[in-house]
């Protein structure tokens, strides 16, 4: 079975749970008390889709608005982004549109976008509606779904959905080793620098 | 008690005595085979005594073991040839020297616990084998009734007690023993001194040693019994100690009553029994030898005259016996109460008798006088006669007669004397009176005399009259003389004591040594121990990697074999039974778990593998690099900078010292008034910082692997948002960058206080760091990812181009490191190392340190051929570092030379290029902007979104 590595950025404003999706969608697990993450981390992991392996090769960014500027290391030669917000803040939902933005401007050209509205499971006090989000994510042609990292709501759907958004591997595209590194196809695309 | 003793005669050289014991439940049997052994030489007695005692131990086990079966005991020969005959019993005095002599002799002891506190008579005897004091009752029992182990026992006297106490005293017990002189009682001192210096130093004994490293064996070779020169030897007082005193009866056996142990009946019944069997008369045995058919007497004559011994009630029965000679052995079965009532009945019947002896004479008297008139009257009736019978009474009429006359006279006499008497009183009470006279005469003189003599004395104490002063000058002879005495005794005493403190210590450091030493060989063992157990989780490990191709039935082996590695606890095998040696908590001293937390399966081994390392590489290290460190440390006293404390500071600051050399530290480059951070705080309370939230949000998940950071109501989170608020207004501009959390936490746990803290931080971020490390796009950190990308290439060229050929971004694993030095990445010693190293010579330790944890991974980076695999292996690899010393040896050895000059015009071309790039990239986007807003302006179907955006 032929295993596609697809590189996968998570972006989005400061604890909004990025880092607990990630651990959630690798680990299976979720730590309340989770360390923010800083400049970035790395982790794997492998899911089946169709007849092809998945290899999602998943970088977790820092939030705060100052490393938004190492964000472009991280999207570069994505083949996917998720962009996280926080269901309970309006505010985490508007720093999601900026990043849209700034995809759209510098991000790979072919990049599958996913909204994740995180922490559903906090809807009693949401700040943000289903219809806004997926409204929005139509508008931008992005998967959207509300997820829990907590209550494991969402999740591996999240990165199902990516996927199956990433178009089949055409024939002659097919390295011998079986394994070709999506991502890094648009690597030259634009020489704009960290 | 015994009811039964009975002499079998087995064989011709075999006797076999059975002693049935009424007062225990069941019966009790003992023979005792008995070798017959007529001796006559007794040069060979003294030899078999010498050999009773080992042997004793021996039958004691055995009796009591197997008290209730019939236990065939071999036993060297009675003694009591020795007692009867003891004309030649001492031996030459040369061949006594020539043995090592056995220590054994009398003592009292004081009964301590018993209902009577007294003192006991005992016979003591010293035990090479296990270093103990035994006690007998008597020289000749078999059973001890007790032993004071001697080994880690001190012993002592004081001076004003009793002549001749002494004590013992064993961690667990003191024993309070009196020799009857002072003399014996230094002996003795002197002796068990020796003896546990013997013991403790004689190597065959202590198992352990076997596996000592050899100096430790050399050493004790040169090691002699310490007595220092404190105090000469005393000369063996042989009339109280020795073997002789052994054969000798205890002096005070006649009152053994008191000497009856109360706390071991047992014993004691074991002892008699034994002393019947072995010191009895052998005339007495071999006669039932030879006389069979009286066996039963002879057996009766044994235990009489065992029980005389044992309590007077039954000395009478030893008396009863002799006074009545006939008694037939029956006598032996009555019971020794029943004896006390005879002797009663007889006082009783004697007195009986004298009273009836009394009244035997008076009857008599009124039986002659009976008769007298009963012959009167017959005369009288027999007078043939009236004349003769008038006559008679005419005869008697006239005796009557003289007989009132002589009754008158006495009559008189009698009145005459009583006044006579009466006269006498008169003049007794005459002189009486006058006595009374004189008397008080007599006391009103003395009465003068006394006042006279005060008067006297006072005038003698004031004039200190010659005469006076020779009385008191005799006194105070008397008394010096006394206090002399004192004095002797004293100087002996602390003499005694010197020696005692000497060996005492000269133990003690002996086994210090020791202990220190077995302690190395361990820890040296444990970390060998960790190190084959890494080893082979590296392979199961390995194994772990290539599980896929594998057979299945290997596959299951392993997976069961890994299973049962992670399972099995790492802390139970590393925990010794001594725990007070590099005690093993989950923690370190700042409260950072040891063993790091991996969540992934895969890397669970990984996690064990580590924590072995680290504990093997601290157990080497610790006695050989940590030890001479901390001794130079401890001598340093002013801190000042300088080679020698810059490469003191690389090696790592111990633990104890780190607070106050990073205090010191940071006050060299910081200067804020007394009051600046409580000002700060002030102003928190006023007013919030915009950053506030990020803190708040963060503080929470700051440091979670270490436990003063794990709960929210911890105090050191409370500080942490203190110090961060105050820094979000010391330097408003900053506010919070993410990450500096990281660093105020781990000032805290070094520094404690939070202000220190907090200027650490501030250090650090406005002066150590360059500018902009944390503001404005933290450009400065971005810079500094490309002057280490410049160093990498420099000083580690295959790295790099490895990197180059998979497109590995270095910066992106990188990044953190320059931003929060390390923390989180590196395992807790050797952060903590490396932050004493970065406190002390700024930034460049960080590139050393980056450096070097490639160079220290180089070649399993440039193993992995993979990009993916790379980023995954740095994604963790920091954290598999467990030899810090090697790394420092790198950082700072392997990668001279590290000018800083180089490092800092680096930074300044690289910055110069950054910002011209970021001129760049702002002017690119406003093209960008542009460009599509006239995209919009000619094709309206596209923007749509765009502008939904921006509202
Ligand atoms: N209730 C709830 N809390 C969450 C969820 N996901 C994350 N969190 C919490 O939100 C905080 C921030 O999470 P984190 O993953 O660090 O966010 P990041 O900064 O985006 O990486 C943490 O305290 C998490 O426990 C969720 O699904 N439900
Ligand atoms: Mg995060």
């Amino acid at each position: 079975m032929a295993i596609r590595e697809l590189k996968v950025c998570l972006l989005g404003d400061t604890g909004v749970g990025k880092s607990s999706i990630v651990c959630r969608f690798v680990q299976d697990h979720f730590d309340h008390n989770i360390s923010p993450t800083i400049g970035a981390s790395f982790m794997t992991k492998t899911v089946p889709c169709g007849n092809e392996l998945h290899k999602f090769l998943i970088w977790d960014t820092a939030g705060q608005e100052r490393f938004h500027s190492l964000a472009p290391m991280y999207y570069r030669g994505s083949a996917a982004a998720v962009i996280v917000y926080d269901i309970t803040k309006q505010d985490s939902f508007h720093t999601l549109k900026k990043w849209v933005k700034e995809l759209k401007e510098h991000g790979p050209e072919n990049i599958v976008m996913a909204i994740a509205g995180n922490k559903c499971d906090l809807s009693d006090i949401r700040e943000v509606s289903m219809k806004d989000a997926k409204e929005y994510a139509d508008s931008i042609g992005a998967i959207v779904v509300e997820t829990s990292a907590k209550n494991a709501i969402n999740v591996e759907e999240l990165f199902q959905g990516i996927s199956r958004r990433i178009p089949p591997l055409e024939p002659q595209q097919n390295g011998s080793n079986g394994a070709v590194k999506l991502g890094r196809q648009s690597l030259h695309q634009t020489n704009r620098c960290c | 008690m015994f009811e039964h003793v009975q002499v079998i005669h087995s064989s011709e050289q075999e006797v076999c005595i059975h002693i049935s014991c009424v007062s225990c439940p069941h019966s009790i049997g003992l023979s005792i085979l008995k070798k017959m052994n007529t001796v006559d030489d007794n040069e060979k007695v003294t030899d078999v005594h010498e050999q009773t005692f080992p042997q004793t131990e021996a039958a004691e086990k055995s009796f009591s073991d197997e008290a209730n079966h019939e236990t065939p005991l071999n036993y060297q020969d009675d003694t009591i040839a020795a007692t009867t005959d003891g004309s030649s019993l001492t031996p030459s005095k040369e061949g006594v020297e020539e043995k090592p002599k056995k220590l054994c002799g009398y003592l009292y002891k004081l009964g301590m616990k018993g209902p009577l506190k007294a003192w006991k008579y005992r016979f003591f005897s010293y035990d090479d084998m296990k270093c103990n004091l035994l006690y007998y009752r008597i020289a000749t029992d078999v059973c001890a009734l007790g032993s004071i182990d001697l080994h880690a026992a001190t012993f002592h006297f004081d001076v004003e007690a009793e002549e001749g106490i002494f004590e013992i005293k064993t961690p667990t017990k003191p024993y309070i023993l009196k020799a009857i002189n002072k003399h014996a009682r230094m002996y003795w001192l002197q002796q068990l001194q020796r003896k546990r210096w013997e013991y403790c130093n004689n190597p065959s004994k202590i198992q352990t040693e076997c596996i000592m490293s050899s100096d430790v064996h050399d050493r004790e070779g040169s090691l002699h019994f310490g007595d220092g020169d404190f105090l000469s030897p005393v000369t063996t007082p042989t009339d109280v100690v020795g073997k002789m005193v052994a054969l000798m009866p205890a002096p005070q056996e006649s009152t053994s009553l008191q000497n009856i142990s109360l706390k071991h009946p047992w014993k004691e019944i074991q002892n008699t029994v034994r002393n019947m069997c072995g010191s009895k008369p052998t005339q007495a045995i071999s006669r039932s030898v030879f006389h069979f058919e009286e066996s039963e007497q002879v057996s009766a004559e044994v235990t009489t005259k065992q029980f005389g011994k044992m309590s007077p009630s039954l000395n009478f029965a030893r008396k009863a016996r002799k006074q009545n000679g006939g008694f037939s052995s029956n006598l032996e079965n009555i019971s020794s109460d029943k004896l006390d009532n005879p002797q009663l009945q007889i006082q009783a019947l004697t007195e009986e008798l004298k009273s009836q002896k009394d009244l035997v004479k008076l009857l008599h008297r009124t039986l002659e006088s009976a008769q007298e008139e009963k012959r009167v009257c017959a005369e009288y009736l027999s007078a043939p006669e009236e004349k003769d019978r008038l006559e008679l009474i005419r005869h008697k009429v006239r005796q009557i007669e003289d007989l009132r006359q002589r009754v008158e006279v006495l009559q008189q006499e009698k009145q005459d004397l009583e006044q006579c008497v009466s006269l006498k009183d008169f003049h007794i009470e005459e002189l009486k009176e006058h006595v009374q006279l004189l008397m008080e005469k007599n006391s009103a003189k003395q009465l003068v005399i006394m006042k006279q003599n005060e008067q006297l004395l006072s005038q003698m104490d004031l004039d200190n009259t010659t005469s006076s002063g020779m009385d008191t000058l005799h006194g105070q002879y008397r008394k010096i003389d006394s206090l002399m005495d004192d004095i002797n005794a004293y100087k002996t005493q602390n003499r005694f004591l010197n020696s005692e403190i000497h060996q005492v210590t000269q133990l003690w450091r002996n086994t210090a040594e020791k202990e220190t030493a077995l302690l190395m060989k361990c820890s040296y063992i444990e970390a060998r121990n960790c190190q084959l157990e890494s080893k082979y989780l590296i392979l199961l490990r390995k194994l772990q990697e290539v599980l896929p191709y594998l057979d299945a039935d290997y596959c299951e082996v392993i997976k069961r074999l890994i299973e049962d590695a992670l399972q099995s606890d790492i802390k139970t095998p590393l925990q010794p039974s001594n725990v007070h040696f590099s005690p093993i908590s989950e923690y370190d001293d700042y409260g950072f778990m040891i063993i790091p937390e991996y969540e992934l399966e895969h890397l669970k081994l990984l996690a064990k593998i580590q924590a072995l390392e680290i504990r093997s590489n601290k157990l080497l290290t610790h006695d050989v690099v940590d030890k001479p460190l901390r001794i130079k440390w401890n001598s340093l006293e002013e801190l000042s900078y300088s080679t020698d404390l810059k490469n003191l500071v690389r090696c790592g600051i111990p633990t104890e010292h780190r607070k106050r050399v990073w205090k010191w530290l940071t006050c060299q480059r910081i200067n804020f008034s007394a009051n600046h951070y409580k000002d700060l705080l002030k102003k928190c309370e006023s007013a919030q910082h915009p950053a506030t939230q990020q803190i708040e949000l963060d503080i929470h998940r700051t440091l979670t692997n270490n436990k003063h950071f794990n709960s929210p109501t911890s105090e050191f989170i409370q500080k942490l948002r203190r110090v961060l608020f105050a820094y979000s207004w010391q330097n408003p501009t900053i506010g919070y960058c993410q990450g500096l959390n990281r660093l105020a936490a781990l000032a805290l746990l070094v520094l404690e206080d939070e202000e220190s803290a907090f200027y650490c931080l501030a250090d650090i971020v406005e002066n150590i760091m360059p500018t902009e490390y944390y503001s404005n796009n933290l450009s400065g950190s971005q810079v500094d990812q490309r002057v280490f990308k410049d160093l990498l290439s420099e000083k580690l060229p295959r790295l790099t181009a490895h990197f180059e050929q998979y497109k590995i971004d270095l910066s992106l694993i990188t990044f953190n490191w320059f931003l929060v030095v390390f923390v989180d990445s590196l395992v807790s010693d050797i952060l903590l190392k490396v932050w004493d190293a970065f406190l002390y010579e700024g930034t460049k330790v960080i590139f050393r340190y980056a450096l070097a944890i490639f160079k220290y991974n180089e070649e399993e980076i440039l193993k992995l051929t993979d990009a993916t695999d790379i980023y995954q292996y740095l994604s963790f690899f920091t954290k598999t570092i467990c030899d810090g010393r090697k790394l420092m040896n790198i950082a700072f050895n392997e990668m001279n030379p590290f000018p800083m000059k180089l490092v800092r015009k680096s930074r300044a071309e690289h910055m110069e290029k950054f910002k011209a790039e970021l001129v760049e990239l702002e002017y690119i986007k406003r093209e960008y902007v542009k460009s599509k807003k006239e995209l919009r302006s000619t094709g309206n179907d596209m923007g749509v979104s765009e502008d939904e955006e921006d509202t």
